[in-house]
């Protein structure tokens, strides 16, 4: 380069900067781009607003266990265990309210369900902060315990739940007012709290994190925590949506999460990303699933297509980091 | 916030008879089956520079990291304002005025610098448990304490990753001053810096002494000792070999208690 480098660094750095933000708000041009598609291939999904409804109806429960998952990620820890969770916790409750008839009152069952979730999760996150348990193999543990925990409580479907614990999962502006409103708080928390920074700050550098006084351990209890209450509340959501609790319900939710999650732009290995973003994760998810499911495709691959959405989005991510990267030592190395 | 100008006072310090401001008495430190420290002994006045050198592995980082609530001694005490103290974290030790600059900077590269500046001590707006991080305050007082201490274009709102190595050891100091601690603990905090910088940093801790504060220094540059400390002390593997007042030892006596732990 033949002018002064201090001159061109000045003028780099703000493209390069507008790179980084793009790079990290890459879900809602992608968004944008896959809702044209399928505009211009299945325009169904879009003129019928029923249609959109039920989607975002159907995606309430996944979109609740991708917040749980965004949450753990976000720490720059992982959660294999947020699909286990969510269903024992939906299989229990609904064992104690029409199984061992313990508890009638439905109020009391919502509860139950969220305690379940919660102590579950406080339980990965004490093992992992407290007891240097590995998240992966901690976490996958309990993946493998409770997801068969769950089948051991009951092999067949439960019915006969109490009608209004069933009834506001039922309800399709409920369960969608319950997503949303479950993001917006958890994206105010994050961005407005100590504890939000927190997190941020625990996943970008744990010792880092520690030394400036961070409690670390707290932060990974509450952040463990907090992802087993939202798989509750999407196990409870489950329930209401089905009307029964069969015992594989939630099952395989976790890949999905993942997918949302990382395609959303939360980072595999923490301290980047934004929950809105994470919702738009769901949000694109759920649109192919839609467009799949109206254009009449084998509903049998879809997961197969789940599947090449997650492998997009590691693509993705790791292009990038890449690029990143580059734009980042163009910055420091001029 | 101390935002003040190198021109408070220009009083000659008097380091001599003010009692310690921040001691440890026969500490040891054992990790696993390494003994990092042992039984060492360190007593820093009110308001003087004190230097602490060693070889690689002396042990230095182990010393600062008991005295700012990162590990905890095996056995002995600290003391703060002659009370003894024991920091069940890092925070505590902040709490109690005292800010770290550390050897690996524990800086969070995914986080902007004013997010790094004010972790765990974020400007807040509104009541009690509705208060929330104030943002424009956190990168106003974020940009004034850059320009103040640093004096350079650090943007407050860029990453940490995006930074020189320099700048990063600048950006962890801007972190120390911010909070107007008492004690600031600088565990090589010149390493990474140019000769401009490092003047600058140097300049900073004259500074600090002079609107009275104290200051523990790590440092591998015997020019940088002899040019700032009032004491130095010595580690020789885990030991505190000496301590002595600069004016008292020569470079090659140092260099040699360093080496050997003794004065030869
Ligand atoms: N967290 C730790 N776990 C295990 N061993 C440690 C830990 N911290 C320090 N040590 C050991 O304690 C000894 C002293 O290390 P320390 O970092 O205090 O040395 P230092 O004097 O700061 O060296 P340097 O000049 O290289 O920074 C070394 O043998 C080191 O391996
Ligand atoms: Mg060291």
């Amino acid at each position: 380069m033949s002018t002064s480098n201090i001159v061109t660094r000045q003028f780099e750095r703000i493209p390069e900067r507008t790179v980084l933000v793009l790079l990290e708000n890459m879900i809602w041009p992608i968004l944008a781009v896959i809702s044209l598609l399928i505009l211009a291939t299945v325009p169904r999904v879009f003129t019928n607003t029923m249609a959109l409804r039920l989607m975002l109806f159907a995606a309430a429960p996944l979109g609740l266990v991708v917040l749980a998952e965004s949450i753990c990620l976000l720490s720059g820890h992982f959660d294999l265990s947020v699909g286990a969770i969510a269903g024992f916790s939906a299989v229990f409750t609904a064992m104690v309210l029409a199984e061992w008839n313990l508890v009638s009152n439905p109020v009391l069952g919502v509860a139950i369900v969220l305690a379940v979730g919660s102590a579950i999760g406080a339980t990965n996150g004490i093992m992992i902060a407290k007891l240097g348990m590995n998240p992966f193999l901690q976490t996958l543990a309990f993946l493998i315990i409770f997801g068969g925990g769950k089948l051991a409580l009951t092999t067949r479907p439960i019915s006969d739940l109490p009608e209004g614990y069933v009834a506001p999962g039922g309800n399709e502006y409920v369960a969608i007012g319950i997503l949303l409103a479950s993001f917006a708080c958890m994206a105010v928390v994050f961005r407005y709290t100590a504890f939000g920074q927190a997190v941020y700050a625990v996943g970008s550098d744990e010792e880092a994190a520690r030394a400036v006084g961070i409690r670390t351990d707290r932060t990974i209890i509450a952040v463990y925590t907090l992802s087993g209450f939202f798989c509750a509340l999407a196990g409870w959501l489950l329930t209401g949506y089905t009307g029964i609790v069969s015992p594989d319900i939630a099952d395989d939710m976790v890949f999905s999460a993942f997918a949302a999650a990382i395609i959303g732009g939360i980072s595999l290995f923490g301290g980047r990303g934004k929950l809105l973003g994470a919702l738009g994760g769901v949000l694109l998810l759920s649109l192919v699933e839609t467009a799949l499911n109206v254009s009449g495709f084998d509903p049998t691959l879809i997961e197969v297509v789940n599947g090449v959405v997650l492998l997009f989005a590691i693509l993705l991510y790791n292009t990038k980091e890449s690029i990143r990267e580059r734009v980042l030592s163009a910055g420091v190395s001029s | 916030m101390s935002s003040d100008a190198p021109t408070v006072s220009d009083d000659a310090p008097t380091a001599g008879d003010a009692g310690p401001k921040i001691a440890a008495e026969n500490v040891r430190k054992v990790f696993g089956r390494i003994v990092a420290l042992d039984d060492v002994s360190l007593s820093v006045r009110e308001n003087e520079i004190f230097a602490v050198v060693g070889d690689n592995g002396a042990g230095k980082s182990t010393l600062m990291n008991l005295l700012c609530g990162v590990h905890r001694p095996t056995q002995g005490s600290l003391f703060l304002d002659g009370r003894p103290v024991a920091f069940d974290g890092p925070d505590e030790a902040r709490a109690a005025g005292i800010e770290t600059v550390y050897q690996d900077l524990a800086l969070m590269d995914d986080l902007d610098v004013a997010t790094n500046i004010f972790m765990g001590n974020f400007p807040r707006k509104g009541v009690g448990p509705f208060s929330v991080v104030d943002w424009e305050e956190t990168y106003e007082r974020a940009a004034t304490i850059v320009d103040t201490h640093l004096e350079r274009d650090i943007d407050p709102r860029a990453e940490v990753a995006y930074h020189s190595g320099g700048e990063r050891q600048l950006i962890a100091i801007a972190r120390a001053l911010a909070f107007d601690p008492d004690v600031v603990i600088l565990d090589e905090p010149t390493s990474a810096l140019s000769v401009d910088a490092t003047e600058l940093v140097q300049e900073t801790v004259r500074t600090l002494r002079r609107n009275g504060k104290t200051i523990i220094i790590v440092s591998h540059s015997l020019d940088e000792i002899f040019g700032l400390a009032d004491r130095i002390g010595v580690l020789y593997r885990g030991s505190m070999a000496a301590v002595t007042n600069t004016a008292d030892v020569s470079t090659d006596e140092l260099r040699s208690l360093m080496v050997s732990g003794e004065r030869s």
